[in-house]
């Protein structure tokens, strides 16, 4: 199948070209992991030995200002907030692109507009809002609290994708399940859901990333008590005596969870689904 | 079961789809509903499957009025033109959706899937998914799900559009002894005029939301209400000529005259004076008669030939035996006379002769 790739100087050019823009962030990423499994800087980026020694949080407690925790109590407490995050916009995005998909009710085109100009207002202007909001509820200061008031802020753009994936399902299938007697309820969960599974996949990691990396939620809505892995390594920023070589060796720690999600489900990404019946 | 449509109208906005519909369709009765894209005769599908509420007027079910019904509850089986199987479902369950959601134990379910699959000759192929099956196969598993719940109605949605034109064949004739057998109210929609006269018991004609004209294929065929009708009825289609009644009561264009027998004349006398005349191509004979014409192109179609003839200005068709063909170029006589003659007012298309004629 692969065919030889005969050499030009167009090829070479282009090559060239785009080598040149790669180069800066490929040396970042060069510099991150020798900080990471390097001992002993020299020059500032030349390491004298290769070990674990950096990884050490991962055996040993974690010291910051007067308190300390572990590594694994962070990651825990980011785990539940990213999942509790993606799997509210999950369930929400489902059931909201689906009606606004199969459903006709007044102001369905203004829903739809207005859920593209929330997603246009930055998360930190509703900040202080949300703050009231969970103080009153009494869920601030808790991970599911949050989790809720971040998954919020991705629903509007997630009901869009949802909506795009259900748009895909041709009409023949659904008045075919209603002829054969389902609900719209039923349908939803007996014949679209299991249809748009790439669309739940995407759904959810969208969901889920935004959370992962979230930053400034976690910072004001939570306890300094309460370490998710953004709040930990920022804490760790702010010690007088900076260990990059441990800051780095954490942040691979914190990377490695969502790239294996996104390489777990890539294929669920890239499948198109396939419908019966020809000239669908 | 019997279905009635009773003054049903549906309108998109300004688009009048339906029209104040009248239709009765008879128990156990195959109906076609036949007319060109955008007629309305997927609307008035749709709407007897309870998909669409009706602008104005009422769908019955028997003696019930069914308007507000939703299609769950209606136990209709539908075949759609995409068929629209389940593709996570294995053909099996696909055949048994409608069972399950009915929530049948697991022994009636199966035991009723593979019985009707096996009446369709697909119980070989209960474990593929559907994406697995020719597109043949998949009309088969499409009208198995139709069936399973044994419906008191059963929708067709151009059934056999997606199939190669062999297998249409086919199809057409299974479908018909199908339903014969099983003698399910049947109402199936179709643009294919061959298709409509060879399944159909009776024909519902859509144009432009309105309905033209039902009865038996052949009513349709040999007794056409209006132009359209006899235009769209027929392969070729019926060939159409510009005339004017003289005093004399003959039939008179450019390039011909036609002198009928007495009891036309009485018919047409004091008729309108300009008319249109409706001849089949297989009612022109070639050879004697008082018209003359131009052979243009001559087609050979196996069994028949189809002969287009220039006749003053029109164009006419005559389907004749290959032994007596033309050649092209060659003036030959033409007898317009040989069968049925239809006469359509010019202006509303009206036909006016309803009574039988022989020219």
């Amino acid at each position: 199948m692969w065919k030889r790739v005969r050499w030009g100087w167009d090829r070479a050019a282009a090559y060239l070209i785009l080598g040149a823009i790669a180069a800066p962030f490929l040396a970042m990423y060069v510099g991150f992991f020798l900080r990471a499994f390097g001992k002993g800087m020299t020059l500032g980026i030349l390491p004298k030995e290769f070990g674990f020694t950096n990884f050490r949080f991962l055996w040993e407690p974690i010291a910051w200002g007067l308190g300390q925790t572990t590594m694994w109590a962070a990651l825990g407490n980011t785990v539940a907030f990213a999942v509790t995050s993606g799997a509210v916009v999950t369930v929400v995005c489902m059931l909201a692109g689906y009606a606004l998909s199969r459903i006709d009710f007044k102001g369905k085109n203004l829903f739809l507009a207005l859920q593209l100009f929330l997603h246009a207002v930055p998360g930190q202007v509703l900040l202080i809002a949300i703050f009231f909001l969970l103080f009153y509820i009494k869920l601030l200061h808790k991970i599911p609290g949050v989790a809720l008031a971040r998954a919020s802020l991705e629903i509007p753009l997630g009901i869009w994708m949802a909506k795009g994936f259900f748009d895909g399902i041709p009409w023949d299938v659904e008045r075919s399940a209603m002829i054969d007697g389902c609900t719209r309820l039923q349908i939803w969960y007996r014949i679209f859901l299991p249809l748009v599974r790439p669309g739940i996949a995407a759904v959810f990691i969208w969901g889920f990333l935004f959370a992962w990396h979230d930053f400034i939620y976690v910072y004001t809505l939570l306890p300094g008590t309460t370490k998710l892995m953004s709040t930990l390594i920022q804490s760790l920023l702010a010690t007088e005596v900076i260990d990059y070589g441990y800051l780095a060796a954490l942040s691979l720690i914190y990377m490695i969870p969502p790239l294996s999600l996104f390489v777990l489900l890539q294929r669920a990404l890239l499948k198109v689904p396939v419908f019966g019946g020809k000239g669908v | 079961m019997r279905v009635t449509l009773n003054q049903l109208s549906k309108h998109f906005g300004p688009v009048k789809a339906v029209d104040n519909l009248n239709l009765e369709i008879g128990e156990g009765e195959f109906m076609a509903l036949l007319g060109p894209s955008g007629c309305g005769k997927t609307t008035t599908l749709l709407t007897i499957a309870g998909f669409y509420k009706p602008t104005a007027g009422e769908v019955r079910f028997n003696e019930r009025v069914v308007n507000e019904l939703p299609p769950r509850k209606r136990n209709i089986g539908m075949v759609f033109q995409s068929y629209a199987l389940y593709p996570h479902m294995k053909v099996l369950d696909n055949i048994a959706f409608p069972l399950k959601v009915q929530k049948a134990p697991r022994h009636i379910w199966q035991e009723r899937a593979r019985k009707v699959a096996e009446l369709l000759e697909i119980d070989d192929l209960l474990d593929r998914l559907p994406g697995q099956l020719s597109g043949g196969q998949q009309q088969r598993v499409a009208l198995a799900r139709a069936l399973v719940r044994e419906p008191d109605l059963l929708l067709l949605d151009e059934p056999l559009s997606n199939l190669d034109a062999k297998l249409r064949i086919t199809m057409r004739a299974e479908l018909k002894r199908l339903q014969k057998d099983l003698a399910i109210t049947t109402i199936f929609v179709t643009h294919d005029q061959v298709e409509a006269m060879t399944m159909a018991d009776r024909i519902a004609l859509l144009e432009a939301g309105r309905l033209q004209q039902v009865g038996a294929p052949e009513e349709l065929y040999h007794s056409p209400v209006n132009l359209f009708v006899a235009g769209f009825i027929g392969t070729p289609p019926m060939n159409f000529l510009k005339a004017k009644i003289t005093e004399e009561g003959e039939l008179t264009g450019e390039g011909f005259r036609l002198s009928l027998r007495k009891e036309m004349r009485g018919h047409i006398a004091g008729r309108r004076v300009e008319v249109i005349i409706g001849v089949r191509p297989e009612h022109v004979t070639i050879g004697t008669g008082e018209t003359e014409g131009e052979v243009y192109v001559v087609e050979p179609l196996g069994r028949d030939v189809l002969v287009t003839l220039k006749v003053g200005s029109a164009t006419l068709k005559a389907l004749t035996r290959p032994e007596e063909t033309p050649k092209a170029g060659e003036r030959v006589k033409l007898n317009l006379l040989g069968g049925k003659l239809h006469l359509f007012d010019t202006e509303t298309g009206q036909a006016l002769l309803k009574e039988r004629n022989e020219g």
